[in-house]
């Protein structure tokens, strides 16, 4: 895979380790504006194409290797470069056009302008913290591509443990585990208790439902 | 020439509303972009219903007016960009097309606006002193701390766009270094709202410090001794002290 990362910051250098790592074979370029993180990142990736280029270089050079390109990640530091490179991209016809947000509330933008992978690194942190806070629903991811999530949800009292089986029930299709406070596993409703934990998996739209019904 | 007129905002829902549909009506002007610092009004959903380009500031935990230029400029595609604060009660297009004027025709590569009254404060006890110790050929322009500016969309890529109040006089220095014909263009009356006095102490160091950091990336101060005393300067507490105790 052919892959064109714009930008020489940290969500840059988390993409980088992560291209690298899930194709060993495959060839990277990174692409920065100035000559001091130009010198660094040659250092911290040896196996990546450094590219020193003025900003308003970079939509030339997307155009000119576009047919070459499989992939092209937007990281820079700015919303407003990210959505501009991620346009030429997605007009040369590259297969993906990634980008990494600074600012979430921006995302919106880009789905406008009809970038569809936006990769939001600040997504974690209230999942993360929801989780260690043992919060009552946490939504721990969602596939959009496929239309389905994963939820966490807290058996705080009987009357939820009821709902979650009948509607565990009603619906085949959501598939859960269940881990109890000290970290037993089971995928059989009828084993869980007061306090436990459920994972679910399902459509989108089902785990609406559940979770309305969850949440009362 | 297309034109893209950019407007850095933050809670100017009362104004942004008037200020877009006025930028759309100078000539050449192709598109309006709003750059929001993170509003807790109905600033940028106005925007956008106005038919502005909205993007929200990259960074909103520390923003700036010159984050949010930045941001403006990246986005725009114009050839020329024109920068104006939203807050001016009397814009017309003739403020923008003024502004374009020198750009379209060739004129100048960046052009500065200034107004029918004195210069600010800061402007006067801070900018201008400083220009002339350091940048004298720069000491001539009557505001130069104006935030109505225009500019060749390119050249906005090769200058450092600082993040707060020193955006301005920045720019003006990196123009200038950058060899671009500048000319400071008469507005005519501007209607707005000035800043209260206790509010220019930040606005004036930061002002300081663009220029200053500046006069050092051109060598015109020593600049091992001048970048050590800025930071250490930076980190002081500077809250006034009356008989050994803070005020």
């Amino acid at each position: 895979m052919r892959v064109l990362l714009i930008g020489g910051g940290h969500s840059a250098y988390f993409a980088a380790e992560t291209i690298k790592r899930i194709d060993l074979s495959g060839k990277l370029m990174i692409i920065e504006f100035t000559s001091e993180k130009v010198f660094v990142l040659s250092k911290l990736f040896p196996f990546a194409e450094i590219i020193q280029l003025d900003i308003d270089e970079v939509e030339e050079y997307i155009r000119a290797n576009g047919r070459i390109l499989d992939a092209v990640v937007a990281a820079t530091e700015s919303d407003s470069l990210n959505l501009r490179y991620c346009k030429v991209a997605k007009e040369s016809n590259i297969p993906l056009v990634i980008t990494i947000i600074n600012n979430p509330l921006n995302a919106e933008i880009f789905l406008k302008e009809g970038i569809a992978f936006i990769v939001n690194p600040y997504k974690m942190i209230p999942i993360e913290l929801s989780e260690i806070l043992d919060a009552k629903v946490n939504i721990l991811y969602s596939f959009h591509r496929i239309g389905v999530q994963v939820v966490s949800i807290k058996v705080g009292d009987r009357r939820l443990l009821s709902q979650l089986k009948k509607e565990m029930t009603k619906n085949r299709d959501l598939t859960a585990l269940f881990v109890s406070p000290v970290g037993e596993i089971t995928n059989s409703i009828d084993e869980v208790d007061v306090g436990w934990r459920a994972y679910v998996l399902g459509y989108e739209e089902k785990i609406k439902r559940l979770l309305r019904v969850v949440e009362g | 020439m297309a034109v893209s007129v950019i407007f850095p905002v933050k809670n100017r829902e009362e104004y942004v509303k008037r200020a877009v549909k006025t930028a759309f009506k100078a000539k050449h002007v192709m598109e309006v972009i709003v750059v929001d610092g993170g509003s807790s009004d109905r600033t940028v959903e106005v925007s956008r219903k106005e038919g502005a380009k909205v993007i929200i500031q990259s960074n909103l935990v520390y923003p700036g007016k010159g984050i949010a230029m930045r941001d403006g400029a990246y986005l725009a595609e114009g050839d020329i960009l024109v920068f104006l604060d939203v807050d001016i009660k009397n814009l017309t297009p003739d403020f923008i097309e003024s502004l374009a004027e020198p750009l379209i025709n060739g004129w100048a590569a960046f052009v500065k606006g200034c107004f029918d009254r004195a210069a600010g404060r800061v402007t006067e006890l801070v900018a201008k002193p400083l220009l002339r110790m350091f940048y004298p050929e720069l000491a001539k322009f009557k505001q130069p701390l104006s935030g109505e500016i225009a500019g060749l969309r390119k050249l906005f890529y090769k200058v450092e766009f600082e993040r707060g109040w020193g955006v301005d006089v920045g720019l003006l220095i990196d123009f200038h270094k950058l060899g671009a014909k500048i000319v400071e263009k008469d507005l005519g009356y501007k209607d707005h709202e000035m800043k209260p006095l206790h509010a220019l102490t930040d606005m004036a160091y930061e002002v300081a410090e663009a220029i200053l950091k500046r006069a050092i990336r051109d060598r015109k101060i020593d600049a091992y001794w001048a970048e050590k005393y800025l930071k250490s300067v930076k980190s002081l507490d500077l809250k006034p002290e009356v008989d050994g105790e803070s005020i």
